[in-house]
């Protein structure tokens, strides 16, 4: 089986996790979501401790309403 | 199907979602689109926007969405003037918001555009599983769009993912359907 393959047949359990568990997926769901963003928030608050560090955060995310955020300013 | 589920399951993206839908909803008509269904449903993956398409409003409906918005701690990321943003608007060019403290997530807006939008909030719902009090488009109407429209590798396995967590509900007629105004509107 190749990668792709197995990526798809995980896609798939985990479809049928949900399906069949609909008061449970979310707990686990929840946590994985959550890390994403935790982890983001501790690199955006490490890259504004390097040089430049507000320009490369406006940069990255394109912010164009510089004013509106205050921490960036 | 009922589901029970205990508020501190929300996710941020769940919070931020349901936070930003209750302004919107108390002055026009939206939906939620695309991936954030998916992810909303189970889906284990990450996104840094939700997609947010509203019925075509005048500017000043608009303004008070927007200083609405800016009252509950969300700002837009291209413009403080809810004037230029409307401008986007009216050009069918999206515009994003977020918290002001945070640049993600983002909630990506557009006006309807055409009669596939039309359609999509016609015939929009709220949906059980996800447990979230917010508007979506129909889940055929979303797997339609991401396998004949988007047709990503993300967009094909969100697709999977919904007819998999959705099969008994999935009508392949309507999917047929909008697949073919997909082809005449969108191609």
């Amino acid at each position: 089986m190749n990668s792709r393959q197995s990526h798809i047949n995980q896609i798939e359990r985990w479809a049928n996790f949900v399906r069949n568990n609909p008061t449970t997926w979310k707990k686990a769901h929840t946590q994985f979501i959550n890390a994403l963003f935790q982890k983001n928030e501790e690199v955006i608050q490490r890259i504004l401790k390097t040089p430049h560090g507000k320009e490369k955060i406006i940069e990255l995310y394109n912010i164009k309403n510089i004013e509106g955020y205050s921490w960036l300013k | 199907m009922i589901v029970i589920r205990e508020i501190s399951d929300r996710n941020i993206l769940d919070q931020f979602c349901e936070e930003f839908c209750a302004i919107v909803e108390r002055h026009c008509q939206y939906i939620i689109v695309s991936g954030f269904l998916a992810i909303a449903s189970g889906r284990t993956r990450g996104t840094e926007d939700i997609d947010m398409i509203i019925e075509r409003i005048n500017l000043e409906q608009w303004k008070i969405i927007f200083n609405e918005l800016d009252k509950r701690g969300f700002i837009c990321m291209q413009t403080s003037s809810f004037e230029e943003a409307y401008d986007y608007l009216k050009d069918n060019t999206s515009i994003r918001f977020t918290r002001k403290d945070k640049p993600l997530p983002e909630m990506e807006i557009k006006f309807a555009k055409d009669i596939l939008d039309k359609y999509q909030l016609d015939n929009r719902l709220k949906i059980k599983l996800t447990g979230l009090d917010v508007w979506f488009s129909s889940v055929n109407v979303n797997i339609a769009f991401k396998e004949e429209l988007l047709k990503s590798q993300k967009d094909l396995e969100d697709a999977r993912h919904l007819r998999i967590v959705f099969n008994e509900d999935l009508n392949e007629e309507e999917i047929k359907k909008i697949k073919l105004m997909i082809k005449r509107f969108r191609l």
